[in-house]
This record gives C-alpha cells, sequence and structure tokens, in this order.
C-alpha cells in the first residue's frame, strides 16, 4: 500500500501585478513582467502553483552614488549617465527590471529639480524596454512634488512608484491612481503595519493588485531572520486567505547588504576574511537567495556578479519538485 | 524674616507667607486647589493664573513661581480642581447578593448568671463563653479598657450587658460594653479610594442602610494626576508624607461633612473598609510605593493588616478599625477585588469579562472556576489629561459630538449644557468615531487629504487639527480643537485596553464568541457609549445586550466586605485566587498593541459589524 504524503491545501494565492505596459497597452515596453501569483509556500510546487519566477531589478541612480568601488566598477564607465547604466544592466547583466532611485533630488544632497528628475526617469524609459521601478529621495514634501510629476510624465507606462508608508501614503497612492501606476506601501518590519498600511491604501480605492509591499529587510547577519519571519507570517496569512496580506513583495537586498561591515570592510583590514569584493558579492547573493525563500518577488540589487547567482539560484528554484 | 501676603482673587482670600514658597504652595495654604497633573513640575502648562503688581498683570505657572513680595493672583475657573461628575452609586444592579447579613461590628446583649462561691469562674471566663455562644462559637478577645472597666459595669448593670464585637482574623475583639440594652445605632464606613475621586458610604450596621454618600476629589492630585507621577512624588524628600496626608485630609474631610448631615459622631464608627488600586492602599497606609513602578514591579504587601483609624490620622474616627481589600499584584488592587466580589463573577457559571476604564484599564476573566486578571496603561486620554483640549467629565465637557457628512459642520453636547470648555473622554470617543464615520480620518487616525479646504480643518506648526468649537462660542474665549496628536493618545489608550483583552482571552485560549457577560465599570465607563466604544475599537464587537455599566464597584465591594464578614473572606479568597497575567513579561501584548492601533483594528473580521465608512474622493480606479 502506497503512503500517502500529506500536502498543505491553501485556500487562496498571493495576486498578481502586471508591471509595465507594452504599446498596445498604452505604454513603450517591449515586454511587461507579472508578479505574485504563488498558491503556495515559496517553491512547494508539490503543493501549489508557482506561476511566476521571482525578478531582480539592478538599481540605478541619477546621481553617481557613493558605492563601494567593488561596485561602482563594473558601470564605470556609465555611472554618471543613468539611461546607460540601465541599459547596461539589462544588457549586459541580464537584469529583469530597472530600479531607479532618485537620490539626487534631496534638498540635503544635489537637490536635482523636479524637472530634471523627470528628465532622467524619461531617459531611462528611452533606453530600455523592461519595466520600470522608480522611487523618491525618502524627502517627504520633495518626494510628493516629485512622484506627482515623474507619475504624470510616465502616465500609461505602468510604472512600479514608491515608497508610500502610513503617515504618508496618500498623495502617492493619489496619483498612482490617477495616472495608474502600481505602489510600493513600505513598513517598518511589523506585520500588523504592513497590513494597516494595505487597508489604508485599498480603501483609497487603489486596486489591491495595483500594490506590492516592501516589509523591510535586514541584510544577512543584521535582522534577516526578523525579515524572514514577517515575510513567512505574510505568505501564510496570504495562503489563508487574508486579502490583506495578499500582495507580492519587493526586498532593497542591494542597500541593505551593502551596508554591512562584512561587505565592504578591505582585505588590507581584514585579510582572514579574504577577498572583498568576493565577500561582497556572496554577502549580496546569500541575502537575496534567503528571502527568495522567505518569498520575495521582487530583488532590488547591485552587483552583476550576485545578480547572475540568484538568477541560476531562480532557474533551480523554479524546476518543478512536484511529486 | 520679611513676611508676603498673597492675596487670590476672586476668593479675596489672603494667606501671610514667608517667601520662598511657590503661588501654588500659597493656593494650598488658602485652601484652593489648582490643577497640577504634571504634580508641579512646570511641564503642563495647566496652572496658568494672573498675577498683578504695581499695576501690571501678567500670565505665569503658578507652580513655577516663587513668591517674593506682596501679590495678587487672580486663579481662573479652568484652573481650579472643580467639582466634577463623581460616580458614586454603584448602577443598581440586580447583583444577587449571596453574602449573609454579618456585619464587621456587632452588638450583642447578654444576660449571664452570677458567680458564686461554687461558681467561681472570672468575670472574663463567664462573658466571654456567652459572647463566643452568640457568635457561632469563635473566639473573643477583650481590649484592655474593656478589661479595666468590666468588673464594676457587669454588678452594676446586674450582670445584664450590651458587647461591641469587631471582627477581627478570625477572631472577635470585644472593644466596649455597655449596661443593659444599649440601643444606640453602631455606624461603619465604606471607602473607594480612587486615584481620581474618593467616595465614602455612610452605612448604619444594625440595619446594613446606606445612610449617606459623599464623594470629592483626592487631594493628592496637586502632586500628579496619575500613579506614576505620585510614585515619583514619593522620593521627594516628605513627598510620602504628603501624599499620605493628602489622602487622609480628603478623607476626614468627606467623613466630617457625611457625619454632619447624618447626624452621627465619629465615635460611633467602628470600622471602615477600604478599596484601592495597590498604589492608593500603600500611600492610604504609609507605605513608599516605589518598587511598584521599578521592575519587577513589586509591591511591599497585598494583604493588609487591621489597624486602627488613628495609626492613620484618621482623627475623627481614631477608634475605628480600618480593614483594607487585598490586593492581586501591583497594578491589579483590591478596588478591582471589589467589584469581582461585587458583580458575583467569582461564582458565575456564565464565562465573564470584567473591565475597569481608567488611566489604568484593569481586566478580568473568569467565572466560578477559575479568574485571571491584567493591567495594561491605557495612559489619562480617558480622563480628559493628555489631550490639547481635554478635561474630566464635569461642567462644560463636550461629552457628544454629530459631525454633518457633507459640510463637516459640528454640533456638540456638553455636560450640563453650558458653553463647552474642552472635551471629554466620552466625548473624545465619540469624536474620532464621528470623524472616521463622515472621512475626515482614515483608520490609522490621521486627517484625510480633502478635495476642497474645509474651514474647520486647518494645519498648525504641530500638524493638522480640527476645530470642534469656535472661540466665540467657548466658556474660556478660545478654539476647542481635536489635533492628530490627540487621536494618536486616544488610539493608544484604545488599543491598550483591547490589547489587554485579547491577551486574556489568548492566554486562555477563547475568544470573543465565548464571552456570556461584560461589566464595565469605573466612573468613565458609566458615560461611555457601547456603539462609540465598539465602533473605535475600544471594545470587542459583541451584541450590545451582553454589556453592563456597573458604575462603582469598588465602593461597592467595600460596602459588602463592611456588611457581611462572608463577602469579606470572599474578598480574601478573590485576592488569592485571582491569577495575574504580568503584560509586560514574554506573551503577545505588543504585537496585540500594535494590531489595535487601527480604527477598529487591524484585523477587520474582529468587527463585522463595524461598517467600513470608504468615502470615495475622486479619483477613478480601474
Amino acid at each position: 500500500m502506497a503512503v500517502e504524503i500529506f500536502k498543505e491545501k491553501n485556500r487562496s494565492a498571493v495576486l498578481e501585478v502586471v508591471l509595465g505596459a507594452t504599446r498596445e497597452q498604452g505604454g513603450t515596453r517591449t515586454h511587461t513582467i507579472t508578479v505574485g501569483g504563488d498558491s503556495a509556500l515559496p517553491f512547494y510546487h508539490f503543493e501549489g502553483e508557482i506561476p511566476n519566477r521571482p525578478v531582480v531589478a539592478m538599481e540605478v541612480q541619477d546621481i553617481v552614488p557613493e558605492w563601494n568601488n567593488a561596485l561602482i566598477k563594473h558601470f564605470a564607465d556609465v555611472i554618471d549617465k543613468p539611461g546607460l547604466w540601465a541599459k547596461k544592466c539589462v544588457e549586459e547583466y541580464g537584469a529583469d527590471l530597472v530600479y531607479l532611485k532618485l537620490d539626487g533630488a534631496h534638498p540635503d544632497g544635489a537637490n536635482r529639480s523636479v524637472s530634471e528628475c523627470v528628465q532622467t526617469v524619461q531617459e531611462v524609459l528611452a533606453s530600455v524596454g523592461v519595466p520600470l521601478i522608480v522611487v523618491g529621495c525618502e524627502e517627504a514634501d520633495k518626494d510628493k512634488e516629485l512622484m506627482e510629476a515623474v507619475a504624470e510624465a510616465a502616465a500609461g507606462e505602468n510604472l512600479l512608484l514608491g515608497c508610500a508608508e502610513t503617515d504618508n501614503y496618500k498623495s502617492l497612492t493619489a496619483v498612482c491612481m490617477v495616472h495608474k501606476h502600481n505602489i510600493i506601501a513600505r513598513s517598518p518590519l511589523d506585520i500588523n503595519m504592513c497590513k494597516q498600511l494595505n487597508i489604508l491604501i485599498s480603501e483609497m480605492n487603489l486596486p489591491l493588485h495595483k500594490i506590492v509591499i516592501d516589509p523591510s529587510i535586514g541584510g544577512l547577519g543584521y535582522g534577516i531572520e526578523y525579515a524572514y519571519s514577517i515575510l513567512e507570517r505574510a505568505r501564510i496569512g496570504a495562503l489563508q486567505g487574508d486579502k490583506m496580506l495578499s500582495m507580492p513583495v519587493i526586498a532593497t537586498v542591494g542597500y541593505e547588504a551593502w551596508r554591512t561591515k562584512e561587505a565592504t570592510a578591505s582585505t588590507q583590514e581584514f585579510p582572514e576574511w579574504g577577498d572583498q569584493e568576493e565577500r561582497g558579492i556572496l554577502w549580496e547573493a546569500t541575502t537575496a537567495s534567503a528571502l527568495l525563500q522567505a518569498g520575495v518577488h521582487i530583488l532590488l540589487m547591485r552587483h552583476p556578479k550576485a545578480v547572475a547567482l540568484v538568477k541560476k539560484q531562480i532557474d533551480q528554484l523554479m524546476v518543478s519538485n512536484k511529486y | 524674616m520679611e513676611i508676603c501676603s498673597v492675596t487670590f482673587l476672586p476668593d479675596n482670600v489672603t494667606v501671610k507667607t514667608e517667601p520662598g514658597i511657590t503661588i501654588a504652595g500659597a493656593a494650598r495654604l488658602a485652601g484652593i486647589e489648582l490643577k497640577m497633573p504634571c504634580g508641579g513640575e512646570g511641564s503642563c502648562g495647566k496652572c496658568v493664573v494672573r498675577l498683578t503688581k504695581k499695576g501690571t498683570t501678567e500670565e505665569l505657572l503658578a507652580c513655577q513661581t516663587i513668591v517674593y513680595e506682596d501679590i495678587f493672583v487672580e486663579v481662573p475657573q479652568n484652573v481650579r480642581l472643580g467639582e466634577h461628575q463623581i460616580l458614586l452609586a454603584e448602577t443598581e444592579q440586580n447583583f444577587q447578593t449571596k453574602y449573609d447579613f454579618e456585619p464587621l461590628c456587632q452588638k450583642v446583649a447578654v444576660r449571664l448568671s452570677p458567680p458564686s462561691l461554687y461558681e467561681n469562674a472570672s468575670d472574663w471566663t463567664r462573658l466571654s463563653c456567652e459572647l463566643s455562644k452568640a457568635v457561632g462559637g469563635k473566639e473573643v478577645v477583650p481590649s484592655l479598657p474593656v478589661l479595666q472597666k468590666m468588673a464594676h459595669l457587669l454588678r452594676k448593670s446586674d450582670w445584664h450587658v450590651s458587647a461591641l464585637l469587631v471582627a477581627q482574623n478570625g477572631f472577635y475583639e470585644l472593644i466596649d460594653l455597655q449596661p443593659g440594652m444599649a440601643t444606640e445605632t453602631i455606624y461603619g464606613l465604606a471607602i473607594d479610594i480612587g486615584t481620581t475621586t474618593i467616595v465614602i458610604y455612610l452605612v448604619d450596621l444594625v440595619s446594613g442602610k446606606v445612610l449617606g454618600k459623599a464623594g470629592t476629589y483626592n487631594k493628592q492630585a496637586a502632586y500628579g494626576d496619575d500613579i506614576i507621577t505620585r510614585i515619583i512624588h514619593c522620593q521627594s524628600p516628605k513627598g510620602l508624607k504628603q501624599l499620605h496626608d493628602a489622602v487622609i485630609d480628603s478623607i476626614t474631610e468627606l467623613t466630617e461633612q457625611l457625619l454632619a448631615t447624618s447626624q452621627v459622631v465619629g465615635s460611633k464608627v467602628y470600622v471602615i473598609t477600604v478599596a484601592g488600586n495597590t498604589t492608593m492602599i500603600h500611600l492610604f497606609l504609609g507605605m513608599d510605593p516605589k518598587f511598584i513602578r521599578l521592575d519587577p514591579y513589586i509591591p511591599t504587601a497585598a494583604q493588609f493588616p487591621i489597624v486602627k483609624g488613628k495609626e492613620l490620622g484618621l482623627e475623627t474616627t481614631p477608634e475605628a478599625c480600618v480593614y483594607c481589600l487585598p490586593a492581586v499584584g501591583s497594578y491589579v488592587g483590591g478596588d478591582i477585588v471589589a467589584g469581582v466580589l461585587s458583580t458575583g463573577m467569582n461564582w458565575a457559571d456564565n464565562l465573564t469579562l470584567f473591565i475597569d476604564i481608567g488611566t489604568n484599564g484593569e481586566i478580568v476573566l473568569g467565572n466560578k472556576e477559575w479568574l485571571i486578571s491584567c493591567a495594561c496603561s491605557a495612559g489619562p486620554a480617558f480622563e480628559g489629561s493628555g489631550i490639547t483640549c481635554g478635561m474630566r467629565a464635569m461642567q462644560g465637557a463636550i461629552e457628544r459630538v454629530e459631525i454633518n457628512p457633507v459640510n463637516f459642520e459640528v454640533r456638540y453636547q456638553t455636560i450640563e449644557g453650558t458653553p463647552p470648555a474642552g472635551i471629554c473622554g466620552s466625548g473624545l470617543i465619540d469624536c474620532i468615531a464621528k470623524l472616521h464615520r463622515v472621512g475626515l480620518i482614515d483608520r490609522a487616525g490621521r486627517f484625510c487629504e480633502l478635495d476642497k479646504p474645509v474651514e474647520r480643518l486647518r494645519k498648525t506648526d504641530e500638524g493638522k487639527e480640527f476645530v470642534l468649537a469656535w472661540d466665540w462660542e467657548t466658556a474660556l474665549g478660545k478654539d476647542i480643537t481635536l489635533t492628530e496628536g490627540d487621536i494618536q493618545n486616544l488610539i493608544r489608550a484604545k488599543g491598550a485596553i483591547f490589547a489587554g483583552i485579547q491577551c486574556l482571552l489568548k492566554t486562555v485560549q477563547l475568544d470573543f464568541s465565548s464571552l456570556e457577560r461584560i461589566y464595565i465599570a469605573g466612573g468613565f465607563g458609566n458615560y461611555l457609549n457601547i456603539a462609540d466604544a465598539i465602533e473605535i475599537g475600544l471594545l470587542p464587537d459583541l451584541p450590545h445586550h451582553l454589556y453592563r455599566f456597573v458604575g462603582n464597584t469598588s465602593v461597592r465591594g467595600a460596602y459588602l466586605s463592611l456588611i457581611s464578614q462572608t463577602a469579606l473572606n470572599a474578598a480574601t479568597e478573590i485576592g488569592k485566587k485571582l491569577t495575574y497575567l504580568e503584560l509586560s513579561a514574554g506573551n503577545n501584548f505588543m504585537e496585540e498593541f500594535i494590531s489595535a492601533l487601527f480604527l477598529p483594528h487591524t484585523n477587520l473580521e474582529l468587527f463585522p459589524n463595524v461598517k467600513s465608512t470608504t468615502v470615495v474622493r475622486g479619483g477613478n480606479s480601474d
């Protein structure tokens, strides 16, 4: 008599979010990308469907970022030209999407004007065919104005715009509704606040399938297990039918991994730790791979080699293990 | 040494004092109590008085201003500790009292057979045998003054005497002996010492009837509105004595007033029962409550000895025996034990939830089989403290609010219908429910972006605020507003209470649906509107008929213990059997709290009857 292996039956699934819009759909992208849709725990192909692969978006900035040299050297020829930088990410390094961070807009930093930033967005849109993620500079007043202009200039492109937070979500939600973009709902490592923000945004009538959640993460060794358990709770909630926890998840892997001492301390400083760039690559790739298995759908990454490693892992994880 | 005179207006009371005292101190000397929620730290700005000297007038904080010359001080009405609604009565409930009438002090008349050469037991042996028979065989112990007069009295009254017996732990003390059938009535007091208010019942111990009730402010309010501020005040030199004296003063004044109106002499009050939270009882007995505030939050004692009034400084009733109801822990005190006792939930079949809503929310869950309790700090928002225009439930407080959903115009109702002076807890809850209902605030309690400006919603340096009443219609000539910060305060307060309820239920693995009766106790609870409270997520979304307002159960529990020794013993039992759940010790309180910081709650399915109130404001959805 054959042993019957018990399988969990899930009532529900993660929502699907479509990013980008082709010419027929009113945009200019060569193709769209769909994330989410999972009806099982991450990569449990034997318990449900994992219809869409997780994707990697590579980070591009509108000004030359103060990054570690191990990163900069791979973009040295294009680091001051966001359009070409994005193109390189897609064509050479295989990025599924481009993640454009408009840090240059910050009033205490480069303080680039709204129109300059909008121009950068258009430049990137023109140079690549993949869907785009655009976030502001983290200064509430400037971002309000900035994201409104970006959303309007790129109307029809079905961008993913960020970031909405509990005490500052209304204007971004409104522009996403008016110009038909998707929104990143960011919460500070707290499942309840994550859910609250989703409720608040959806109560402004932005449809649920236009929301992607960023529950915040920690890099490897810096609270990643905390992020893991929150991601896990969100996924379980989604599978049990909690619509307000059912959105696909985005994670700022590159940013967190390249803040760690282990990724950036020089080889001279810690010879026993081995080569610094190799460490950084592994730190970013391992952070990404742990979070992939917690259920992240969009990984925001920086180092081309880490991206390659992670994409290879996604290929392996997407091989069906049904029985 | 020069002497300054400080004259308070409009009272026209002058006090002479040495320089160096604060105006607040001088006011206390003049018998004028000022509002000082922060305990005179100068941080709350509530004690602003007008100082006139040499023709100039300035506004200053009474607690921070030092007197060094003759001055005139005008104390505005809103700075005084006014009369406010003190809930004297327990709401008449058909609590079936299971306790026999067996007061703590009884008068027993006995006839003794005289001694002879053949029957030569001592006078006391003879008397104690008879007395013991009269009180069900319990031992009776004489007091020295009685022994001293006994021999003559027995013989003078021809061996027919009335004995006054006071119940002690397991025995009776004979405290007085009178000739013949003494017909004088004997009295007792039942006292509830609240952080904010003190309530006293005067009880006829022969009939068990309540002859009079009186309530007043706890004068400790001058040293801070909340328990924690007062505990901190104890650490200053003389602080403990000041707080002890303040509560004794309040009780003495109230007792005198009660005795005078009922024409009773203080010496005829033989027993006093006291219920109060653990800190209040510590201060009442003069014990330092310091460690109640510090981790791991340990009180000096939870069971208290029987003491004489004079030991505490109760000069009106020096010989009375004072019984304090036992506490459970640092933050679940004798007032809650009294509440459990008076609602009878300790012998109910039904699963009952008892909530005392105040600065500290104390919650008890259980039935005759088991009882578990916890306390959560809700903060003083429900008492109107820490709210920009908050006030206690007194004359002029806005208690109901209506907001027009189209033009956002406001209609309100104040206590006693006088012009509004501020907003009290029940008004706040109503106001937040209505603000959300008309779409002015979102579920996180933040003001929404509106398509067109609304006059009542305005921006300030501190953020946005909503005007409930314009300056020209208010008692103080200032706008009464509700700020985003106020709303957050209230959401935190309601979140704490709700999270406490959730934690308690989850600890015993039950949910709301298993609750068969909910008692809401406390002064604030009585003015609460259940529908509003559910709508903002303060109370579980359950059929309204399950809720019962029971009012001041603390004083009722004290009263029951006064007229029934069985009840007092039951209170002792409750104190021992009530499990205390420490919310700050590694369970899910924080998680529950965060999920309750939402209107009504993050898990909307917990509130199926609270309608979704999404207000569509333009924008197109696809």
